[in-house]
């Protein structure tokens, strides 16, 4: 009934045209297939939790010239002053921020070192008992810093001996659960795990464990340090503004600079995920696209080049609609080539993708709805010729010449 | 000037073998005017189409001005056909986004011929057929009369020895299809040699020398003579 | 013959301008995303310095014990630790060689004129300047005898002279490096290229330091590095002094080997240097091991290239092919429906030769409209990648090379994609269509 078979014999008989049109479609198929597979996989990377009320948050990033004060007593006048600016939640100094990019990480050794034993790798942050406040993440077990646990220092030599650390972390350290009130090691110093954060992201969200931070409560003043604040919601925008000046009020002889949102630093940080992202979409359209019009234009030269036959055709009784059944089946077979080539190669290059570079296997799953949008575009962008098509009076094929 | 000999040629397809033309013979002297008539598929427009070179042949032999054109390459042909060989064709096969003056032109420029000269002689050869205040016409402008005078200053600005001319009437009422004869006559008094297929008793009486084709051989003219009228048009246009 | 087929290609794209707009734009925009990638893809490709960049090596030594593991591909550490670049700078060969890091400094000028700013600050030899050939507007490097005294003197480059100074001549004037005095000896001109390939630690795109100053400056005044420290071994570190003993990677170290036998006779060096440093209880492996790469060798080492680029370029390459194919349909069934015409030219004596040239023409006058276009819309995809990533901005533009490749990749394709239409259509027996309308 659909006439499959005299379509097959025309199609066999301009093959060529058939044949660059099933390329078109299989290309197409493993092009966006892969491309929506790794479109998602940056999607879930970029929207994922973090932990922190980032919209919240801000850092300045300060580096002091003067020396002719003491950085440690500058600094926790620093903090006073920027906790009770109006707008402000909490403020901490330390060393890194997280999100950013920039950071210190270590092995964290569940012996004390030489002793041989396993390290588990964690970024970190040095933070007084403000820290978990300002950063706006709430302790799941144990309890925060006793402001007599956090050192004050320039000695290098005197450190703290608690920690509290994210729950990813005491988990991997300790697989029982039972990581609270037990110890870490830093090289040869010995922590306390005296709280455990739900969930908070360290630097480098690309790190290969982005999970695993540690808080010790520590303030070594540098000439080089970073501030975090975090404001009431909405308040933040208000509070950067001044906060350069005030803390250049307090002491004139260093330089402010990077004061930026918490998520513009993540945004920063995945700026080129984010390119990815948004070059793969326009790619993918710009593609469809372009297939969807080239299915267009062959059609209609087709539709042209048969214009006296299907009139032939409605003269010998075809209705409308058999002629645009005609045009649609003809498109479904040579789709159907197109997709079983293309879903192969699909899978083929996801293959070579993940061969090559850092990226996750492909679920077939992007396969298959691929298949099917692009079944579902190529029958669209024929009926419109087809229906055209339809329009032929039968008059044509009486018509000489 | 055209000697073809034994000439044969098959169209092959999946099933049949097809004979077009079966050991055909004819000689065309310098300043011949023939009228070639026929059946319908009798190997008519075959014949032309080899003597114009326009179709390979299957075996015999083809003279044309002493050159044996079954040796010749496909751009020798293609040579050969530009410097001696004019065709008029029922169609008229005019080049529809080309005005008068760059249709006429085509021949010219394929052979290489200057821009000067090339102007001088489409202008006198549009001037030849009384389309000269044309020129920049497009072919759909002109009725199929004058679109076949066209065509013949096209196939005369080459300056042809040899007119080949597939019914060249086949598409015109009586009054322009008497036009275009007396051109061909006139361009053959100026000298060159013309062979016309056509199925019009009328017209292949006026010419001097008529020949019939029938089953793709040369058949006796005295004896075909009564079935030329009766041949029917309408198969042999489409 | 040229320009009148060029005349009669402009003809036949204005006769179907809906197929010729079709094809025009498939044409353009496979170009346009194509030469998107591709740009990024030639700027972090290109080679910084070509004219030596086969003669200047990053020397790298396996310091671990055997047994400890770091990040790259074949186990060695990119940088060096303080003793063995020291060691290294201080040997007697080659003639040209220079340890680096990158630091930073408040600078000022004591003043209330410039507000004071962070500045990037190179530590670093003075064959620095000529292993890099950069060349001085005013003054040179420091001399040896102020390196030897770890003198405060200090090379800034043409844009921070330009800020503190006017552009004047500024050689001898001072400034502030945080709160230590500097006098500058010498300007340098602005690099030519994008590239900060001799440290590639912290982003191999960021722009160069503006501040150089003398190595010895690491010991004396206890500068500690900007860019990245890696450690394999436990070690109490509390100074400065205990870091530079340390084996922390933490210095970038280059060398200028002229030849083959330079660079042979160098490996030796480090061989028998790395046996030496054995007896201090340092290299503690069966295998002793070293690296030698040269810049391009170096910048593929440590994938400069980004590998989404890398993806996106592949990606780009395949998205051309169907706007290949998408063309090729079109001029196939374009060509085929002319065939008639074509056996009326053929017929008046046109070779095939000549019919295909005329087809060849149109369709690279497809390609170059195509391509002129394709450059717009890469200009606006370029455009879009520096909005969303700053750090690309120097990377995301079009060099002569792109914008001549541009045209020359689509009229390519586009020849490519009309060869088989072409080749169909001059070989059609002319006397097919004669008869027939």
């Amino acid at each position: 009934m659909l006439e499959i078979k005299p379509i097959i014999n025309a199609l066999r008989r301009s093959k060529v045209g058939a044949i660059l049109l099933l390329i078109q479609i299989a290309i197409t198929t493993a092009i966006v297939s892969n491309a929506a597979f790794i479109i998602q996989d940056r999607m879930t990377y970029l929207q994922q939790e973090t932990g922190y009320p980032e919209q919240d948050i801000f850092s300045i990033t300060v580096m002091t010239y003067g020396k002719d004060r003491d950085l440690s007593q500058q600094f926790e006048e620093d903090e006073a002053l920027l906790r009770n600016l109006p707008g402000v939640v909490d403020a901490a100094l330390s060393n890194a921020v997280p999100l950013s990019g920039s950071g210190s990480a270590s092995g964290m050794g569940l012996k004390p070192a030489p002793e041989p034993g396993r390290n588990v790798r964690a970024g970190y942050l040095f933070g007084d008992d403000h820290m978990l406040n300002t950063l706006g993440v709430e302790l799941m077990e144990g309890r925060n810093f006793a402001s007599d646990e956090v050192i004050v220092t320039q000695d290098p030599g005197k450190v703290p001996n608690v920690a509290i650390v994210s729950s990813t972390f005491a988990l991997e350290a300790y697989p029982d659960g039972d990581g609270l009130g037990k110890l870490m090691y830093m090289g040869d110093k010995p922590f306390k795990i005296i709280g455990i954060v739900d969930k908070m992201k360290g630097p480098w969200l690309k790190d290969d464990r982005p999970d695993n931070v540690v808080i010790f409560p520590y303030i070594k003043a540098e000439t080089y340090q970073h501030i975090i604040v975090r404001t009431e919601p909405g308040q933040r925008a208000t509070v950067m503004q001044t906060v350069e000046d005030k803390l250049l009020a307090a002491y004139d002889k260093r330089v402010f600079t990077n004061v930026i949102t918490l998520d513009e630093n993540k945004r920063q940080y995945n700026a080129s995920d984010t390119l990815m992202l948004r070059m793969l979409m326009v790619l993918i359209v710009v593609l469809v696209a372009i297939t969807a019009l080239g299915i267009f234009g062959l059609t209609l030269f087709n539709i042209s080049k048969r214009t006296r036959q299907i009139g032939t055709r409605r003269a010998l009784g075809a209705r409308k609609s058999d002629i645009i059944r005609y045009f649609l089946v003809e498109n479904t077979l040579i789709c159907s080539g197109g997709l079983i080539i293309g879903c192969t190669a699909a899978v083929l290059m996801g293959q070579q993708l993940l061969q090559r570079f850092s990226l996750p296997a492909l679920e077939f799953q992007y396969v298959a709805g691929t298949a099917i949008m692009v079944l579902v575009m190529t029958l669209v962008a024929v009926i419109f010729p087809a229906r055209r098509a339809a329009q032929i009076s039968p008059s044509v094929a009486t018509r000489s010449i | 000037m055209l000697i073809m000999k034994n000439v044969s040629k098959v169209y092959q397809t999946e099933m049949v073998q097809t004979h077009a033309l079966r050991d055909f013979d004819l000689e065309v002297k310098e300043g011949e005017f023939i009228a070639v008539t026929g059946p319908s598929g009798s190997g008519k427009t075959t014949f032309l189409n080899i003597a114009g070179m326009l179709e390979p042949y299957t075996s015999g032999e083809y003279m044309l001005d002493d050159v044996n054109v079954g040796g010749l390459s496909d751009n020798q042909r293609a040579d050969l056909r530009n410097q001696k060989i004019g065709f008029i064709f029922q169609g008229f096969n005019l080049i529809p986004d080309l005005n008068l003056y760059e249709n006429v032109e085509v021949p010219l420029r394929y052979r290489g011929i200057k821009a000067a000269e090339r102007k001088k002689r489409i202008e006198s050869c549009l001037e030849q057929v009384g389309l000269g205040s044309r020129a920049k016409h497009l072919p759909q402008q002109l009725s199929g009369g004058q679109q076949q005078r066209v065509a013949i200053a096209r196939a005369l600005a080459g300056e042809p020895r040899f007119l080949l001319a597939d019914e060249p009437t086949g598409n015109l009422d009586s009054l322009m299809a008497r036009q275009v004869m007396e051109l061909l006559e006139q361009i053959n008094r100026d000298g060159a040699t013309i062979v016309m297929v056509t199925h019009d008793p009328e017209l292949a009486r006026r010419a001097p020398r008529n020949i019939q084709i029938v089953d793709g051989q040369v058949a006796d003219l005295t004896l075909y003579q009564g079935v030329t009228g009766q041949t029917d048009r309408q198969v042999v246009g489409g | 013959m040229f320009l009148h087929y060029i005349d009669l290609g402009w003809r036949s794209l204005r006769r179907t301008p809906l197929v010729s707009f079709l094809m025009v734009l498939a044409i353009a925009l496979g170009i346009g995303i194509t030469m998107t990638s591709l740009s990024v893809y030639h700027m972090m490709s290109m080679d910084p310095i070509e004219h030596k960049s086969s003669r200047l090596f990053h020397p790298q030594l396996q310091t671990m014990d055997d047994g400890e593991d770091t990040w790259s591909e074949d186990n060695l550490p990119y940088q060096l630790t303080y003793q063995d670049a020291k060691n290294l700078a201080e040997a007697p060969f080659p003639q040209y060689k220079a340890a680096m890091l990158r630091t930073g400094f408040t600078v000022h000028l004591d003043n209330s004129e410039i507000r004071p700013f962070i500045q990037n600050t190179r530590v670093t030899h003075s064959d620095f300047f000529t292993l890099f050939d950069l060349s001085f507007i005013y003054g040179s490097a420091w001399t040896q005898e102020q390196a030897d005294a770890a003198s405060p003197v200090a090379v800034i480059s043409e844009e921070l002279n330009q800020k503190l100074f006017g552009g004047e001549n500024s050689v001898g004037r001072q400034i502030y490096l945080d709160d230590t005095s500097f006098r500058i000896v010498g300007v340098i001109a602005p690099w030519e290229t994008h590239m900060k390939f001799y440290d590639v630690n912290n982003g191999a795109f960021n722009s160069q330091e503006s501040i150089y100053i003398p190595f010895s400056l690491i010991a004396a005044m206890d500068i500690n590095t900007w860019g990245n420290s890696n450690g394999w071994k436990f070690q109490n570190i509390r100074s400065m002094k205990d870091k530079r003993q340390s084996e922390i990677f933490w210095l970038q170290f280059w060398v200028q080997l002229e030849d083959e036998a330079a660079v042979s006779q160098y490996g030796d060096y480090l061989m028998s240097y790395m046996a030496e440093q054995q007896k201090f209880g340092r290299f503690n492996r069966e295998q002793l091991e070293y690296g030698l790469r040269d810049v391009n060798a170096w910048l593929d080492y440590r994938n400069v290239v980004s590998e989404d680029n890398e993806v996106l370029v592949a990606l780009s390459f395949m998205f051309l092919a169907v706007c290949l194919a998408n063309i090729l349909g079109l001029l196939l069934a374009k060509f085929m429906r002319r065939a008639p015409e074509v056996g009326v030219r053929r017929a008046l004596g046109a070779s095939k030769r000549q019919v295909f040239l005329q087809h060849i023409i149109e369709v690279s006058m497809l390609g170059l409209i195509g391509g002129l276009m394709g450059i717009g819309i890469a200009q606006l995809g370029l455009w879009g990648v520096r909005l969303t990533q700053e750090y690309y901005s120097p990377l995301a533009t079009m060099d002569l090379t792109m914008l001549l490749s541009a045209p020359v990749i689509a009229i390519s394709a586009c020849v490519i994609a009309g060869l088989y239409p072409a080749w169909l259509v001059c070989r059609t027996t002319p006397a097919t269509y004669l008869k027939t309308q």
